[in-house]
Formats: structure tokens, C-alpha cells, sequence
């Protein structure tokens, strides 16, 4: 095959010009997929309700975890609060 | 079996590899030992350099059987992987199943800089041409640019066998060169005000259109350029492993075990063709030369055209992005994202520069794919009656089998 630089350049234009027609090809392709299929947020989960203080029937943990928790920071127990207690 | 101790240690001393250890062999085995360094004191692309520079130590003992050309030898059957183009699409597809193609969907135009940085290529076949190359030669060394490792040992072993190595040597070192020839062309084609452009955060994407994006691209390209089907075809079905969500085990395999396994034969195969008499010629050192031009020049057209687009969109394209249109993912786009921040600590390009850098995978196969057909064989490089030779005999060609076959229902 012939390879002079004239040819080179030639043959350099023409495949710059084919990649550029696929890949332009490509880029109508996706825009036409994402305007077809828009994107649609996964429904939010549950939220979950975090109480600021104790639920109920829990004051008798709560006072005591605070006062082994109190004894064991060497603080008081009016210093730190316990604000949710959740079982595994 | 008469045994005499002089003759037998003489019989011992001329069978080792030594007696017929050249001066080519012994700078070849310096030439491994530099690869092996390189992969493990510099860290320059060590899962690919250290088994290559290790193949190539094993192809250039004398005797040892382990060059490619050795029929029968270990690394020869390695080779055929290769020859037969069955290696490189595996990696593609294990490449496949490692990228996202999200960025590049949220924001299409990106697949231009992949396109722009395709210059690289065909100025490096400009250049082999002016050096005394064919053009099969030259494609199979200008595709260096694609910044592409499977794609340049899918190209030349198709275009340019004789020079696999030499072309796959320099593809792997300049890949892992990138950090250094990157920054300083990016630096001075930018100016200090580009580089701290930020760019809108990606929009989100349907998974449904990321699972119909790899058939679209199949069918687009595979049928404008058949020649990179196996190549293209292998990383769009490793992406749909990815994608689809069915089955986590084979995108499992693909982007760890499978992938490690053929990179390891791979860079195993392209080590043992590299032997003196292939490698120690003046083309070498010319293609080296012309890789180091094909990286240079990808970048300036990523660069260049990602400041056209900055233009045209007033504003909103960061041009930095542009130069991880060379491919070589995810390391260009990271070059991207450093000297973004080195301008702005506060500019987070990576995700946009993934846009143009899976852009540049594409854009450098369908590079491979235009040479393929102005310069390969498609479709036409399979004789099936010496394919069929060995299972049915060797049968006749053409009308004279089928006058036979009509003989013997008439009989």
C-alpha cells in the first residue's frame, strides 16, 4: 500500500470524520433514551420517629443506665441526658 | 551405556543456556530487568509492566522454549490468545464491567472530547507515515494515542504483528507516564480562570437507560465499524453484567478474577514477543518516540476542544476535563481532577472528567475499528476450508465440493 503523508493526511480527515458522525450518532441516541426514560426518584423509606425524651415505661431504664453511666464517667447525672434507647 | 565423567560434565557445560547466550539476548534480559524495576520501584502500571518484563525475561533464555515464536513452548500458547483476538476483548469486557457509564450519560457532549482527543491518533500516523512506516504500520502505531492497551495490542496484532511489542511497550509505559505528560500541555494550553471553572453537579439517570445504553452502542457501532465488534461487543456486554442487575455473579467475575486471570496471560504473551529480534531495531526507538508525540497530541486536541466547548456554552465546561478524553480510565480523569485542584481546592472535576474519559474508550475503538476497515481484513480473514481441515479432511473448494456431494446423492 502507498504511504505517502498526503495519504496519511487523508486518510486522518476521513476517520476524524467518521468518529465524530458515530459519536454524534451516540450523543442524539442518549438524548432521545433520557428525554424517553426520565429519571424517577426511589420513593423515600419510612421516616422514623425519633422522640426527644424517653418513650414511656422506659423511665425506669433511662434512670438507671444514667446513673451506671454516671458512676462510670465519674459525672453527674444531671450533666449528660439519655435520649433514646432502642433494642437490637 | 559407556559413562566417562569428562564427557558427561562436557555434555552438561554445552547444554546449559549460556553457549548460546547472544549479546542481543543479554541486552534483552537488561531490558526486562529495567521493566520489572520500573513495575515495582516506580509503580509505572505494575499489574501489566512486572508480568510483561518477567515474559520477556523467560522469552530471551536460549533454549528455554518461552519466546512466542516457540511452537509448542508455554508462552506460545499464551500467544495465541492474542493472535486469535481473544485476549484484549476479554480485558474490554472485564473494563466493561468496571465502568459507570452514569457521568457520561448525565451530560452526552462529553463523548466530543473523546472524539477531539482522537487527534493523538492519526497525528502519530502522520508522523510514522513521514518516518518510513506503512499505513497498516502506522495505524497500528498511531492507535498508541487511543491511550488504550487492549485496543493497541487488538490493532497491531491484526495490522502489525512484527510489532506488537515494541507498540504494547510503549502503550503501557506512556499510560503509566500520565501524570507527567499530562499537567504541564494542560497547564500551558489553559489559562488560570478556566481551570477554577466549576461545572453544574451530573443530573441522575434512569437505570433503565443505563441498561439499554451498552445494546445501543453495540448496535450503533458494531454496525458502522464490524471490524471492533469483538472489542466494543465484550466491554458493552461486561457493562451490562454491571447494569442490568441480574447477575451479580458474572460482574462479579468479570471485573475481578477474569480480568486479573487474562491480564496475567496477556501481559505474559506480549513479554515473551519481545526478543532481540523483534525488539533491538531502529523502529523501536521510532516508535517510542512517535507514542510519546500520540499521548501528547491526544491531550492537546482534549484540551483544545474542551476550551471550545467552554466558548460555546458561555462558560460552563471546566477545558481540564478534556484531556481525560485520552482514555486511559480512571488515571486521566484523576490528572483531571488534581490540577483542577490545584487550582481551586474547592473544584471537583472527577466525575465530569469520567464523562470524557469513558468517552475516550469508545471514541479510541471506534478509531480502531475506521483503521480495521480501510486497512484490516473484515469479515473476509477467515478461510474456512483450512479452518475445516483438520476436523473433515481436507475438502475440496467451492463448486467442485458441491458437484462432489451431488455425485454422491445421484449414486
Amino acid at each position: 500500500m502507498e504511504a505517502s503523508v498526503s495519504a496519511a493526511v487523508n486518510v486522518s480527515i476521513l476517520a476524524m470524520s467518521v468518529i465524530f458522525t458515530v459519536l454524534i450518532i451516540l450523543i442524539f441516541t442518549i438524548k432521545l433514551l433520557v428525554k424517553l426514560i426520565p429519571y424517577k426518584a426511589p420513593p423515600a423509606p419510612p421516616a422514623r420517629k425519633v422522640s426527644a425524651s424517653s418513650p414511656s415505661g422506659q423511665d425506669d431504664q433511662v434512670a438507671a443506665i444514667t446513673a451506671s453511666l454516671a458512676a462510670h464517667m465519674g459525672k453527674r447525672p444531671d450533666e449528660f441526658r439519655i435520649v433514646n434507647i432502642q433494642s437490637r | 551405556m559407556e559413562f566417562s565423567f569428562s564427557s558427561s560434565a562436557s555434555k552438561i557445560v554445552h547444554s546449559t543456556a549460556f553457549t548460546s547466550l547472544e549479546s542481543g539476548d543479554a541486552l534483552m534480559l537488561g531490558v526486562a530487568c529495567l521493566l520489572i524495576y520500573l513495575a515495582i520501584w516506580k509503580k509505572f502500571e505494575p499489574l501489566l509492566l512486572l508480568p510483561m518484563g518477567f515474559g520477556c525475561l523467560l522469552a530471551n533464555i536460549p533454549m528455554s522454549m518461552m519466546a512466542s515464536t516457540d511452537t509448542g513452548g508455554l508462552l506460545n500458547f499464551f500467544y495465541q490468545g492474542i493472535k486469535h483476538e481473544i485476549l484484549p476483548p476479554l480485558i474490554f469486557m472485564g473494563v466493561g464491567a468496571l465502568t459507570d457509564f452514569g457521568p457520561l450519560l448525565a451530560n452526552p457532549t462529553t463523548l466530543l472530547l473523546g472524539a477531539a482527543a482522537q487527534i493523538g491518533v492519526y497525528m502519530t500516523l502522520i508522523g510514522a507515515v513521514f518516518l518510513g512506516f506503512n499505513m497498516q504500520e502506522a495505524s497500528a502505531i498511531g492507535i498508541i494515542g487511543g491511550a488504550d492497551g487492549p485496543t493497541s495490542i487488538f490493532l497491531a496484532s491484526k495490522l502489525a504483528p512484527h510489532l506488537l511489542a515494541p507498540i504494547a511497550d510503549a502503550a503501557y509505559s506512556y499510560m503509566s507516564l500520565v501524570p507527567l505528560i499530562q499537567p504541564p500541555i494542560m497547564k500551558f494550553l489553559t489559562t488560570e480562570k478556566e481551570r477554577k471553572i466549576k461545572m453544574e453537579q451530573l443530573k441522575p439517570i434512569s437505570q433503565t437507560v443505563k441498561i439499554i445504553f451498552p445494546v445501543a452502542v453495540t448496535i450503533v457501532c458494531c454496525l458502522m465499524l464490524p471490524g471492533v465488534t469483538p472489542l466494543l461487543g465484550m466491554f458493552m456486554l461486561g457493562n451490562m453484567f454491571r447494569e442490568s442487575g441480574v447477575t451479580a455473579r458474572l460482574h462479579e467475575t468479570a471485573e475481578t478474577h477474569l480480568i486479573n486471570i487474562v491480564t496475567i496471560f496477556l501481559a505474559l504473551a506480549v513479554g515473551s514477543s519481545m526478543t532481540a529480534d523483534t525488539f533491538l531495531r531502529i523502529e523501536t526507538l521510532k516508535i517510542i518516540v512517535l507514542g510519546l508525540l500520540a499521548f501528547s497530541f491526544a491531550t492537546v486536541g482534549g484540551v483544545l476542544f474542551g476550551r471550545l466547548m467552554c466558548k460555546l456554552t458561555g462558560g460552563k465546561v471546566n477545558p481540564l476535563i478534556g484531556s481525560a478524553g485520552v482514555s486511559a480510565v480512571p488515571m486521566a480523569a484523576r490528572v483531571s481532577q488534581k490540577v483542577g485542584s490545584e487550582a481551586d481546592s474547592s473544584n471537583f472535576l472527577l466525575m465530569h472528567a469520567m464523562g470524557p474519559n469513558v468517552a475516550g474508550v469508545i471514541g479510541s475503538a471506534v478509531a480502531a475499528g475506521v483503521f480495521l476497515s480501510l486497512f484490516g481484513d473484515v469479515g473476509g480473514g477467515i478461510d474456512t476450508h483450512a479452518a475445516l481441515a483438520p476436523v473433515i479432511g481436507n475438502p475440496e473448494p467451492g463448486i467442485q465440493a458441491l458437484a462432489t456431494v451431488v455425485d454422491a446423492i445421484k449414486r
